[in-house]
Formats: C-alpha cells, structure tokens, sequence
C-alpha cells in the first residue's frame, strides 16, 4: 500500500511573526523554516498506519515549496517516511488555496497513492479548506479530523472529531484523509533515522511535469490579497491595583459597564 | 457575483447561532451586490429549521429533509449545494468557520472552481468586488481578500463577528435531491459530547483560568458562576490543561483553542505568547493576576492586580445583581 503524506513548510511558529508592510509578506529572514507542526501529526498517522499494515507499506512526503528549503524535509525522512517528492515552481508563487489545491491535486495524480493524507492546517495563516479543495480534484472521498483509524479488508475505518463530538465512518480506499491533533504526538527523529535521511530519495517535480490548462501562482488565483498588515496595535491598558475583592470588583464592572458588556 | 448563498450546518434541526449571524449579513451583502440572499438545509430535521431560519431577511430558503446527508459523510451535502449554487449563478457562498465549515467550503473551492477567504470578520464592497477582511495567524496579522468578480466565491465566517438580526419573510423552497449520485463514505455512528455548554469558540464571553488558580476547584466554584453570569464559557491556559485541572477541550492557545469574544477575562494566566495568539483578537481583555509585571498587562486593556479568589465571586455578585 502507498501511503503519501502532504507536509507544508512554514516559518518556525514558535518564533514572534512580524510582517513586512511593503511586501505583505511574512519577514522569513533569521527565522527557520520548519515542516508545518499540524503536518507532524498527519506524518505521525501514516507512520503508525504502515506500521501496522506491514507487508509492502511505503509512506512518501509531498510538499510544495521552493527547491531552497528542499533539506527541511529531511526532517520527515528521519522521522520515518521513504522519500519524497518536491514540487517546485517559480510560477506557482502566490498560489491561493484554488491555484494551490489545483496544482497539488495534479502532481499527487502522478505521485500516485492508496490513502493520501493531508495536514488539515497550517500555522501560517492558511484556510483549513486545501484538503477539500484537493479531494475535490482528485474526485476522491475525503475523510477529516481522524482520531484514530485501520485499514481492513482494503477499508478505512476512522473515529473522526465533529463539531458536536465524534463519528465512527467507514471509507473505500482510494480516500483523502486529515488528521486531528489527537491521533498522537509526532515521534522524535532516532539518530539512526537522521543519519538514513541523508541517503534517501527527494525527487523534483515542476510545472512543466503537470500539464494544468491554466496559470496558477499570482496570476492564475482566484483571490487576490490587497493588504496584509499587521493589526491595530493594542496598546497597553489601564493598571488597577485592588486594596481588596471587592475594590477589584467594582473597578472590573465599572469598566465593563463603561464599555456595554454588562 | 451577485447572489449570496448561505450553507447552514446542523444537527436534526439544531443549528450554531453564527447561522443567524451569516443569515443577516447575507441579506446586506446581496443588496450591497443587487442580488438575492439564499440559504440551503439539507438533512433530517431541515424543515422544521427553516421555519426559524424563515424569520431572518432571506429571500429564499432551499430545502430538503433528504436523509442521505446524514447517512453519508458529506458527499450529499456538497452535491445539494452544488446544484443551488449553479442554480442561481455566480454567488458568494457563506459556511460558518467550523470544523464541518472548512470541509464544506474547500469541497466548494474545488467543486465550484471558487476563491476563498477564510475566517472572515468584515467584508467591503468596493466597486461590486467583495473584499474579506480577515485576522491570521493568531491575530498577528490582518488581510484583506479580494475575490475575483466572475468567478464562484466561498467565505468562511468567523462565529460572533457579526450580529444576527431577525426579521424577515423569506420564502421556503424544496430543493430537487441531485440525481445519479453514489456516496461511499458511510457514518456507522454519530455521537453528540459535552451537549448544553455553549462551544468555547462561540461564546460571546469567555472567562479563563491559569497556573494562578492553583488547582482544578477553582474553575468550578470561582469561574463557572462568573461565566454563567456573563453568558459565556469556560477557558483555560496550558499550564491549566497540561496539569490536568481541565479537560483540553478547554485550552486556549498555539496549541488548543482559538476565541475571539467580544469580552476577554484571564484569572491567574501570565499571558505567554502561546496563550496570546489564542485570544489576542478579542474584543475586550481584562486581566485578574497577583503580579502586575506579568506579559498580559501589555495587552490587556484592564489588568487589576489583586487576589482573584477576593475580586471573582465579589464581581459575579455584582454582575448577577446588574441583571435583576
């Protein structure tokens, strides 16, 4: 069975974000690019999935990103997958969620798999519909938010998490799938799994490989972002010291009558 | 894009409040646009929802009480909203930032070869363009998303961003079940958990407890009356959740939940980074910690420092006491 696991490259979301005002971009510079946390548990799943089917299980990494943070991904070999596959492009710069989801969808075609898992989020700001989008163009049933899930007799049985609690539901195989953060924390990278990344495989894909019907990157996307500031600085507020309970009481609701929220 | 079409989600009739909210903000988007204002229910129980939904500033109602879209796993819903959208024509769909939300609205990306903007807050329009305003990233940043004018768009809303205004006599419809569809994805069991509490991240208030309250007893006997007296939720940081004190279903941050209420209360939370990019976008934040040096006076807009087990129940008396 082929498992592929999609993984997005993001700037280390443990560091403080800042943007830059010119380019609306987010300030990259002096901050690590590290695999999209959220992604780490999709991986996670995958690795536990061939671990428990056995036979022939691969598990390969996709991501698209540019060819410069290609080693970032070593950090997903090490942590178990096979190889991995890195779609890059000049022209898929400044995709939105459709241009993105078009082009993924048409690279994971040729890539090809039995259960495509796909990070449901990223830290950076994105929409938490990519998964859909790319199920959609896959035309392949899309599971999300699994907890826990097997393969039997070629089926996906998952324990997913709704809106109002849980659902058991069962797949076929081909299927998309996203993962809740409650499958299971990521393992840690073995320093034998370290050393055996440097030796495995990053095949490149580009545009040309895909044969899309129309642009995608900035120009091909079917949104456009006008501005992408930081907020409203939110300024230091008022200090109370409160002699006692009820001094702190009376300073809480007087300030949250003041403002029309009792 | 001129129509607005609006995908309520619910459970046998039972339907998050943010439905109303997108409901009314349909209605003043379609006139902005000089079209229509539209919403589809579909699955048991859709009907009787309609007849409240009826009474919001919609124009028409599209309905089906198709068991299907319980039975299976989304495909059928998809199929429905797929066909009204297509029924009426370029339109702005709106679906609620839920879990439920972000699958529907990345199938429609998809399906309908649409943009998105996700987690909208504010939209403009600017020379018939619709443009979403969006905060990400935890609030470190605020976008605006254009969507291309001849295309499908797809918004996913952001609960308590805008008000639910009822009024109105909208027309309900039956809407035809899509024909020559098979669905695979089969729902064996639907099971409902934690039910009668409001949803952390829809609750207009939402009163938090951190490492300062020292134990789990607190959030129960200090924080639950105060919520309940302010209508609102129970949060807490993840030196609450991580020391087992609650459950983390309840943890605010990074790493848990992210709230944007129009009231923010923190009792005994420092305010680290982690914390603060789950609750930094509420609207009001006021702080209850014994140390006045901690990061979350940078961004509170008041901090008391005191003893929270004093100032808590003094301040749920007088809230309680404002209401009769």
């Amino acid at each position: 069975m082929k498992i592929v696991v999609t993984v997005k490259l993001v700037p280390d979301p443990n560091a403080e974000k800042r943007i830059d005002a010119s380019t609306k971009r987010l300030v990259r510079t002096g901050v690590e690019t590290v695999l999209n946390p959220y992604d780490e548990y999709a991986l996670e799943a995958a690795l536990q999935l061939k671990e428990k089917v056995g036979g022939d299980t691969t598990v390969t990494v996709f991501a698209m990103a540019p060819e410069s943070l290609k080693e970032t991904l070593r950090k997903a070999l090490a942590m178990g997958a096979d190889d991995a596959v890195l779609l890059s492009d000049a022209g898929l710069e400044g995709s939105d969620v459709w241009a993105t989801a078009k082009a993924m969808s048409a690279a994971l075609k040729k890539v090809g798999f039995d259960l495509l898992l796909v990070g449901g989020l990223s830290d950076d700001g994105s929409t938490g519909a990519t998964p859909g989008a790319i199920a959609e163009y896959l035309q392949t049933p899309l599971v999300t938010n699994a907890r826990k899930a097997e393969i039997v007799d070629r089926k996906l049985k998952i324990e997913r998490e709704t809106d109002t609690g849980y659902q058991d539901v069962i797949a076929p195989l081909p299927s998309v799938m996203t993962t809740a953060l409650t499958f299971g924390e990521p393992r840690y990278a073995s320093l034998k799994g370290i050393m055996g990344a440097k030796k495995k495989t990053i095949a490149a894909m580009t545009l040309a490989d895909l044969s899309l019907d129309g642009a995608v990157g900035t120009a091909g996307s079917k949104t456009e972002l006008l501005s992408f500031a930081p907020p409203p600085v939110r300024g230091k507020g008022q200090l109370v010291e409160a002699a006692d309970g009820a001094a702190g009481a009376k300073a809480i609701f007087d300030f949250l009558k003041e403002r029309k929220l009792v | 894009m001129q129509n607005v079409l609006v995908y309520v989600q619910h459970k046998g009739g039972s339907t998050p409040k943010v439905t109303f909210e997108m409901a009314t903000q349909a209605r003043k988007l379609a006139d902005q646009l000089g079209g229509k204002a539209h919403a589809i229910v579909v699955g048991a129980g859709s009907s009787k929802l309609a007849e409240t939904l009826k009474t919001y500033p919609l124009d028409t109602i599209h309905v089906n009480d198709d068991a299907d879209a319980d039975a299976f796993l989304l495909d059928p819903v998809i199929d429905y909203i797929d066909a009204a959208a297509r029924a009426i024509g370029p339109a702005l769909v709106l679906v609620a930032n839920t879990l439920t939300g972000k699958d529907v609205a990345g199938r429609l990306v998809g399906r309908l070869n649409a943009g998105i903007c996700a987690d909208v807050t504010e939209f403009k329009i600017e020379g018939g363009n619709v443009e979403a305003i969006s905060p990400k990233m935890g609030g470190a940043a605020i976008t605006t998303c254009v969507l291309k004018p001849g295309d499908y768009g797809v918004a996913t809303i952001r609960p308590n961003a805008f008000a639910a205004e009822a009024g109105g006599n909208a027309s309900v419809a039956a809407i035809e079940k899509p024909a020559g569809k098979t669905y695979s994805i089969v729902v064996e069991k639907d099971v409902e958990e934690g039910t009668g509490e409001l949803a952390l991240e829809e609750a207009p208030v939402v009163v938090a407890g951190g490492r300062g309250l020292g134990g789990p007893e607190p959030f129960d006997t200090l924080l639950k009356p105060l919520a309940a007296a302010l209508g609102g939720a129970v949060g807490a940081s993840r030196a609450a959740a991580d020391a087992g004190w609650v459950p983390y279903s309840l943890q605010i941050g990074q790493t848990g939940k992210t709230v944007s209420p129009n009231l923010y209360i923190a009792v005994g939370i420092s305010g680290a980074i982690q914390h603060k990019v789950g609750m930094r976008s509420s609207g009001t934040i006021v702080a209850i910690n014994k140390d006045g040096a901690s990061p979350i006076a940078e961004f509170s807009d008041l901090m008391v420092v005191g003893d929270a087990f004093a100032i808590v129940p003094e301040l749920t008396k007088l809230v309680t006491a404002s209401k009769s």
